[in-house]
């Protein structure tokens, strides 16, 4: 019985070694803290209808209206996107294959008017997407060994422990020379992100407003990119959201970008 | 003016039942006015209403598209630029009705794309979304994987629209006398035997996107049959008589895009088999002559400090070339476009231009648009036509203008 008690004991404490590096962050590097916020379990396909407003300095507002589906099948992540509104974009159709390797992004848009599907270039990753303050890449998954990451400190924001890392370009012709990024200890979300332009002065300020656990899930559902230099911002509140429901590979061909929804 | 009467009844009634069925309803209203520089006449002044009713399902969709343009008299033109439905099953898509085909990868050139015909009312001017001609036709679609096989049938010949003698992009043909036309050859019945059929396998893939076609198909531009009459005493050509005939073509080509480290690299070829040409081959009957030709390009698309940068070689080269072809045996022509987009993408500079490399010609079109807002959006632009008159641009150098496009999206 006391072997028995001595082996249990024995047990817990190298369950409870292991578990160390996982619960405490003092050993986890800049680099694995970013890793596992990038790889954060968002689940194999979602949907949801993401409404952008883009608000001026003097406070007027544009909207768009997206509804946009996306899956990952492992190696490629496969996204579409169906612009809703404004009216001179709607039916126009986005679609992005994006690979774990470093093959570059396939994309591709419709244009209705023209009744084209073009290939466009992925170096447009540093575009404003729709007028936005997100570009394409703040949207997309930046890849880890694109930065170099370092634990600054670890700082309590809006009652959430988080640690905050900055990440440097190693692209020196990156348009942010670095970001420094507030991620919340317990579930490596990114609650906040300072964005810096090639002087290293702050040009945007990304804040997670609400995230829900949604089918097992956490999902940021309301952000906000807020140019400081500029003084406009963008809001993304995702409404509608789907987890797992299998939606079909064929949902991310050419058929369907011209089909529409 | 009664069938116009009657077709606005019926386009009315259509929509009192289309909006009866909850559809969704788009489009846009418009002015375009536009001034020569030459003399500061309003060679444009129109109005544009464009309504785009579509309703969809799981199986099935339609689509009404009517265009009314109003001109500075009072004349209308109503144009139902597509109506057809679409049934979808599993793997294929059947779409029936009158209906716009675009095909290639080709910007501003048409090359493989000759399902609809243009129209060239007024050159080629008018967007590139309002320049093409909607044709009565049935597609078929099949579906593999991120491939699809095509197949479209037309019953029936649709044009292409060439301008009136009133207009100031008509250019008269150049005889010694006054040409009689017998226009008796120039319809084709729609039937069977008349049909035409365009097929087309395309793929898109994470490397390259490609499309091959084929067709057997009419030419949509009319040969002038020249029959001229002299008189024996002396000599002297004294009648003149044109036959404006369309004949068959048989058509062979393919596209691709792909992605080479940012650069978007774009091919298109076709070879036009038994195309009729003008000849001043006394010898030949009727002034015509048939040769095969090809038609290519190789275009780049690239992205420089954020402006939107696209260039396109282009050839038509005239096989086992007779020099007394009207035509030249080789023609080349480039295209150069550079787009920015200021103001989180609400004023957008923009500078497209064909340049003839035969005959030392351009045709150059900037242009600045701001949007207001989400619907509402005015743009300036100007149309300059510059170099040699005997050139497909140059010869229009006195129609270079200055127009203005104030537009409305609902």
């Amino acid at each position: 019985m006391k072997k028995l008690q001595i082996t249990s004991v024995l047990i817990a404490i190298i369950f409870a070694i292991g578990f160390i590096p996982e619960v405490s962050g003092q050993s986890l590097t800049g680099e694995q803290i970013v890793e596992k916020a990038y790889n954060r379990a968002t689940g194999d396909d979602q949907t949801s209808d993401l409404t952008m407003t883009l608000t001026n300095k003097s406070g007027n507002q544009r909207i768009r209206k997206i509804k946009q589906f996306t899956k990952d099948l492992g190696e490629v992540e496969k996204s579409i996107m169906f612009f809703l509104t404004p009216a001179d974009v709607k039916n126009t159709s986005f679609m992005s294959w994006s690979y774990d390797s470093d093959q570059n992004d396939d994309q591709w848009i419709y244009l209705p008017a023209l009744k084209k599907t073009k290939r466009i270039s992925s170096d447009s990753k540093s575009d404003y997407f729709m007028g936005s303050d997100f570009t394409y890449d703040d949207l997309g998954d930046r890849k880890l060994e694109d930065d170099t990451h370092k634990l600054l400190r670890e700082e309590t924001i809006d009652g959430k422990a988080c640690y905050v890392v900055e990440s440097v370009s190693k692209d020196e012709d990156y348009m942010y020379i670095k970001t420094i990024t507030w991620i919340i200890k317990d579930n490596f979300i990114g609650l906040k992100k300072e964005f810096y332009d090639e002087d290293e002065d702050l040009l945007k300020i990304l804040s997670i407003k609400k995230y829900e656990e949604i089918s097992g899930l956490l999902i940021i559902t309301n952000s906000e990119m807020k140019n400081v230099q500029k003084n406009h911002k963008t809001s993304m509140v995702l409404n509608n959201v789907q987890i797992n429901t299998s939606i079909s590979v064929s949902k991310f061909t050419e058929r369907m970008m011209m089909r529409g929804l | 003016m009664k069938t116009k009467r009657l077709i606005l009844i019926l386009l009315l009634m259509a929509s009192q039942f289309a909006i009866a069925q909850n559809p969704d309803i788009s489009g846009f209203a418009r002015n375009y006015t536009g001034v020569l520089y030459d003399n500061g006449d309003f060679t444009i002044l129109q109005n544009t209403f464009n309504l785009d009713i579509s309703k969809s399902g799981d199986k099935i969709a339609f689509k009404a598209n009517p265009m009314l343009y109003h001109y500075n008299s009072d004349s209308l033109n109503l144009r139902l630029r597509e109506l057809y439905l679409n049934l979808y099953f599993n793997n294929f898509d059947l779409r029936i009705g009158k209906q716009q085909v675009v095909w290639g990868k080709a910007d501003g050139v048409f090359i493989t794309d000759i399902v609809s015909p243009l129209n060239l009312t007024e050159f080629l001017l008018p967007d590139f979304d309002e320049i093409r001609t909607g044709v009565i036709a049935t597609k078929f679609d099949y579906y593999i994987g991120n491939s699809t096989f095509e197949v479209i049938w037309m019953p029936v010949i649709t044009p292409t629209e060439t301008p009136p003698e009133s207009s100031i992009w008509y250019t008269a043909p150049d005889f010694p006398i006054a040409p009689t036309f017998d226009y008796s050859k120039e319809y084709i019945d729609p039937s069977l035997k008349n049909s035409e059929v365009f097929v087309k396998y395309s793929a898109m893939t994470s490397k390259i996107d490609f499309e091959i076609m084929g067709a057997y198909t009419w030419d949509d531009y009319p040969t002038m049959h020249i029959q001229k009459t002299i008189d024996p005493a002396t000599m002297q050509l004294t009648g003149l008589n044109i036959t404006p005939e369309h004949h068959r073509l048989s058509v062979g080509g393919g596209s691709f895009s792909t992605e080479i480290k940012g650069v978007i690299l774009r091919g298109e070829a076709a070879y036009y088999n038994g195309k009729y040409f003008q000849t001043e081959d006394p010898l030949q009957i009727d002034a015509i002559i048939q040769k095969d030709y090809l038609h290519y390009l190789a275009g780049l698309d690239f992205i420089i400090g954020g402006v939107n940068l696209s260039t396109q070689f282009i050839q038509q080269t005239i096989f086992d070339y007779d020099k007394n072809i009207v035509n030249e045996e080789i023609d080349n022509t480039m295209t150069f476009m550079a787009r920015y987009d200021l103001l989180r993408e609400t004023l957008h500079l923009e500078l497209f231009s064909y340049i003839g490399l035969t005959n030392n010609d351009a045709l150059i079109r900037p242009k600045i648009s701001y949007d207001f807002d989400d619907s509402f959006s005015i743009l300036l632009g100007s149309n300059i036509f510059v170099g040699d008159s005997d050139g497909r641009f140059g010869q229009y150098s006195e129609n270079s203008m200055i127009y203005a496009k104030l537009k409305y999206n609902f």
